[in-house]
C-alpha cells in the first residue's frame, strides 16, 4: 500500500478544483481510467461541497482534510470535517422521478462508490468514508467494451 | 478555474456558451447570466457545453431551473455538444432523456 495522500483545503467553493486536480494526478499516476476517475473526482467534490454548504453553512476558512489511498484493489476516500454533525438518518438521495434543483450529490456518492459510511461517533464534525473496488469498475468497462 | 459565458443574441433565440468546469464555485455565475434569460421573450434557449469539461450537482441543477422554465412557459431549453465527462454526469442523474439534448448548437437552434 502507497502511503495515503493528504490534503487540507479550507471550506471555500473556490478550493474544489484544487482537491480535483490532486486526485486526478494521484489517479493518473496509479493508471485508473479516465473515466472511473472522472467519476471518483465527481463523488470527491460532491462531498466537500456537502460539507461546505451543511456542515459549515458559510464560513470560508474551515478546515476539510481528504485523505486518498489506493490499496490493491481499493481506492478509498476519507473526508473529514469539524462542523455540524449530520444527522445520517436524513442523508438520502432524492428521487429522481421528482424533477427539481439540487439534492443530486448524494445520489452520485451513492451510485457511483461500493461503500458511503457517515461516522459522526467523535466530538465535532463527520468523517465520511467512500470506498470504490477498481478491479469491479475495471472488469465492468472490459465487458462492456466487448458487449 | 471558473468558467466563462458568451452569449449570442438572435430573432426570439438566445444561445449561452460556456467554458471551464461548473463546480459550486462557478455555477452561481451561469445562473446568473440564465435567469434574466427566462424573463426576456426567449422561444428558444439553447446553453452550449462544449467547452465543459467538468460539471457537478450544482450546475445541474442550474440547469435544472431552465427546464423547468421551459415547462412552464411552453419555450424551449436545449443543451448542445456534451463533452463525454459532462455527459456521463447527466446518464448518472438519468436526465439525459429529460433534457433536450443536440450534438451541435446549431441542431439544437433548428426550429
Amino acid at each position: 500500500m502507497v502511503a495515503p495522500i493528504k490534503l487540507s483545503i479550507p471550506s471555500d467553493p473556490k478550493y474544489l478544483g484544487l482537491i480535483r486536480k490532486v486526485l486526478q494526478e494521484l489517479l493518473d499516476s496509479h493508471d485508473v481510467p479516465a473515466d472511473t476517475a472522472r467519476r471518483l473526482i465527481l463523488c470527491v467534490d460532491e462531498a466537500c461541497a456537502n460539507v461546505i454548504k451543511h456542515s459549515y453553512n458559510g464560513p470560508c476558512d474551515e478546515p476539510i482534510e481528504a485523505t486518498f489511498s489506493i490499496d490493491g484493489d481499493d481506492f478509498k476516500v476519507q473526508i473529514r470535517d469539524y462542523g455540524k454533525q449530520c444527522d445520517t438518518s436524513q442523508i438520502k438521495p432524492r428521487c429522481l422521478d421528482d424533477l427539481k434543483p439540487g439534492g443530486l450529490g448524494t445520489h452520485f456518492m451513492n451510485e457511483i462508490m461500493d461503500e458511503v459510511n457517515y461516522c459522526t461517533n467523535r466530538a465535532k464534525g463527520t468523517l465520511l468514508t467512500m470506498i470504490k473496488k477498481l478491479k469491479t469498475e475495471l472488469t465492468s468497462a472490459q465487458d462492456k467494451d466487448k458487449g | 478555474m471558473g468558467i466563462d459565458l458568451k452569449l449570442d443574441k438572435a430573432e426570439g433565440s438566445v444561445t449561452i456558451t460556456v467554458s471551464g468546469d461548473i463546480d459550486m464555485s462557478s455555477s452561481t455565475k451561469m445562473r446568473d447570466a440564465l435567469t434574466p434569460l427566462f424573463q426576456n421573450n426567449n422561444k428558444v434557449i439553447v446553453v452550449d457545453l462544449s467547452g465543459v469539461s467538468y460539471i457537478d450537482s450544482s450546475g445541474i441543477a442550474t440547469l435544472v431551473e431552465g427546464l423547468q422554465w421551459s415547462h412552464n412557459s411552453n419555450n424551449k431549453f436545449r443543451l448542445a455538444a456534451l463533452t463525454p465527462g459532462v455527459k456521463d454526469v447527466f446518464e448518472i442523474a438519468r436526465l439525459l432523456t429529460v433534457f433536450e439534448v443536440f450534438d451541435t448548437k446549431e441542431q439544437a437552434l433548428a426550429p
